[in-house]
């Protein structure tokens, strides 16, 4: 059990590949942003690296432990201390009843940490998943991010605690992280000659783009396209006046770069399913995680041209990395 | 490397009744099957998009996750690693190439009657914040909101815009966008306004918002972003507690093939019928199930009066267009 001191910037429960299914109802699948950091996470203490654990965004999430437990913390150094003392980062760490473990904010890299319990946090499973959709509010811890006064459950650790303790995250296995985030995209499902320019195409994948301030947990907000002739129509026909304008379509969530206007969103966790403008490229679900570490107002990302080989091959990297093969 | 922008992994050509079927690289995990090559607004696409998306959905192919239906195109997302793009593709095609008689579908189809409060003050809170926060002077707000615009846009009165709004059915040909909500098209052409969308869109609409994007209208299902020109706001749509009887099986209400006739209240009543939906959950909803028959719906849609009508509209909307400022 975890009582919440303080809820933090903003804290969530998330699991992994979150809520499959329900897109055509317009429920996004949600999810852990950095979901290599939550698998990690969860190896550590013994969970499938899916299982559900705690997204900290930003920083200043406070907890006491109601029990005794293996944790650990992966993702961003938000310099956690467990009873004001540092604890490390990519390690098992025995936990015992009444410790109060404290996060400062983000640091050098990176935006979000993660917190993973032996045996995962137990909220309900809802349409399949424990994943938080924060702006349909519900899943989760009752729909919404932690506040103080919250008290967590856990489940029951897979194995022996003892056996957790002090396990390590291979020093290669721990991910690099940047402030100008490489994503390897395939162009498409709208891209040159009939919607984008191949101007517009070679700019999208080589401007380094700001992430804006209005980035949240559906859409990451990009720097607005300037100054070159991105859209090969002049307007979006029956659809609307704009160029950016298609009769609505599914969005490829998540990973699909709407270009809303002028401005290029990536859609994600929490985003919408369906609506009205083009979609350029799409980040390949092996480079995904890295989003979630992007500092809105800060950071930068570029779009990397990859193929679908290429893709494919990730896709099977990313399945080693989340394995017992990661553990030192 | 040299990059290719090339998109259209396969294709099936035209072919009688069926448009070109293109097979769009969406990532890779998701694949977009399009219907036809140049973009149209044409229901009798969404039948037969809604038609194949059952035919795929009996058939339980291994590794496929989901189907998004849309209007004219449908969103397959799969696991590449379990099943190939290629193989999804054949199977989607041997589908396409059994079905070759749209125009005898008939389908499940209710009919819902819902109130509409056009210019409301919580929609109007929306635009205000847009303004304020993301986009002063933004040519899409005119007086402070919206109906202004789409009436300019197309080149009749707001109290014109009201009537097309009230005049038709719309059509929802799939959810999508925000839990529960529809993408409603109107199945009398003659009523078919069209307007841009925002650039760039709103962070926040209030729940039961009515908006308008392209010929596509949208009714907000809970406070979310945005990019459609707000109407007005009708009841509640989506309810997660699931406390009123409606929303007992689930908390989402509209279903693809559904259809909606507006009618306009006061804000006053849309606010009560709030409270009886989300507080004491006795509001009774207008719905009467019944069929949607393809073949009747064409030769309405086909008839002279019909397309007399159309070509007025068109005509309106041609003249609105060279006044509208672009967003």
């Amino acid at each position: 059990m975890l009582l919440v001191k303080k809820g933090g910037i903003e804290t969530v429960i998330e699991d992994w590949p979150g809520r499959i299914g329900y897109l055509d109802n317009g429920m996004a699948a949600s999810g852990a942003f950095d979901y290599v950091a939550l698998g990690l996470a969860n190896l550590l203490v013994g969970n499938p690296p899916g299982e559900a654990g705690i997204e900290i965004a930003g920083g200043y999430f406070e907890a006491e432990f109601g029990v005794d437990t293996v944790i650990s913390v992966t993702g961003t150094d938000m310099k956690p201390t467990l009873n004001d003392q540092p604890i490390p980062l990519w390690e098992a760490i025995r936990v015992s009843k009444g410790d109060v473990i404290k996060f400062s904010h983000f640091g050098e890299f990176g935006f979000r940490a993660y917190l993973g319990v032996a045996g995962g946090i137990d909220v309900p499973v809802y349409l399949g998943s424990k994943s938080t959709c924060l702006f349909g509010s519900y899943g989760g811890y009752e729909g919404r991010k932690l506040q103080a006064g919250d008290v967590l459950n856990f489940g029951k650790p897979q194995e022996d605690l003892k056996s957790l303790e002090g396990r390590k995250i291979k020093k290669e296995a721990v991910p690099e992280y940047s402030r100008v985030w490489e994503l390897r995209a395939l162009p498409g499902p709208n891209s040159c000659p009939d919607y984008v320019t191949k101007e517009g195409m070679d700019y999208l994948f080589s401007h380094e783009f700001k992430i804006q301030h209005s980035s949240n947990r559906s859409a990451y907000r990009l720097e607005a396209i300037k100054g070159i002739n991105f859209f090969a129509r002049k307007d979006g026909g029956v659809a609307g006046s704009h160029p950016s304008n298609v009769l609505d379509h599914a969005y490829a969530i998540p990973g699909a770069l709407n270009i809303c206007g002028d401005t290029p969103i990536l859609l994600i966790a929490d985003g919408p399913t369906l609506g009205g403008y083009l979609c350029a490229l799409s980040v390949i679900m092996a480079d995904l995680w890295k989003i979630g570490q992007g500092i809105p107002g800060r950071d930068y990302v570029r779009f990397v041209y990859c193929t679908r080989d290429d893709a494919m091959k990730a896709r099977g990297e990313l399945k080693e990395l989340l394995s017992e093969k990661s553990l030192a | 490397m040299e990059k290719d922008y090339s998109v259209i992994l396969d294709a099936l050509p035209e072919d009688g009744a069926r448009p070109k079927v293109l097979f769009r690289q969406a990532g890779d995990g998701f694949l977009q099957v399009e219907y036809g090559e140049v973009p149209r607004f044409n229901l009798i696409d969404s039948f037969r998009v809604l038609t194949v998306n059952s035919a795929i959905k009996s058939k339980k192919i291994k590794g496929l996750y989901e189907t998004v239906p849309a209007l004219r195109t449908n969103l397959y997302h799969f696991d590449p690693l379990e099943l190939p793009v290629e193989k999804l593709i054949a199977e989607i095609k041997e589908v396409e190439e059994s079905l070759t008689d749209v125009e005898n579908i008939v389908f499940e189809s209710r009919l819902i009657t819902l109130p509409i409060a056009f210019e409301d003050s919580e929609t109007k809170k929306a635009v205000e914040k847009y303004v304020k926060e993301i986009r002063p002077n933004a040519p899409n707000v005119i007086n402070g909101y919206n109906l202004e615009y789409v009436a300019l846009c197309n080149g009749v009165t707001v109290d014109e815009v009201k009537k097309l709004v009230c005049g038709t059915e719309w059509y929802n040909s799939g959810n999508g966008f925000w839990p529960g909500g529809g993408f409603f098209w109107p199945l009398d052409p003659r009523c078919a306004i069209v307007v841009p969308k925002y650039n760039p869109p709103r962070t926040w609409t209030p729940e039961g918002a009515v908006g308008i994007g392209g010929p596509c209208l949208y009714i907000y299902p809970t406070p979310t972003g945005g990019g459609y020109q707000l109407l007005g706001r009708t009841i509640p749509i989506f309810q997660f507690s699931q406390k009123h009887p409606l929303f007992k099986d689930s908390p989402t209400f509209f279903k693809a093939g559904d259809r909606v006739r507006f009618y306009e209240v006061s804000e006053e009543e849309i606010l009560s019928i709030y409270k009886h939906v989300h507080e004491e959950t006795d509001y009774e909803y207008a719905i009467k199930t019944g069929k949607f028959v393809v073949k009747d719906w064409l030769s309405f849609y086909n008839s002279e009066e019909v397309q007399k009508g159309v070509k007025e509209l068109l005509a309106k909307q041609e003249a609105g267009s060279k006044v509208a400022p672009r967003v």
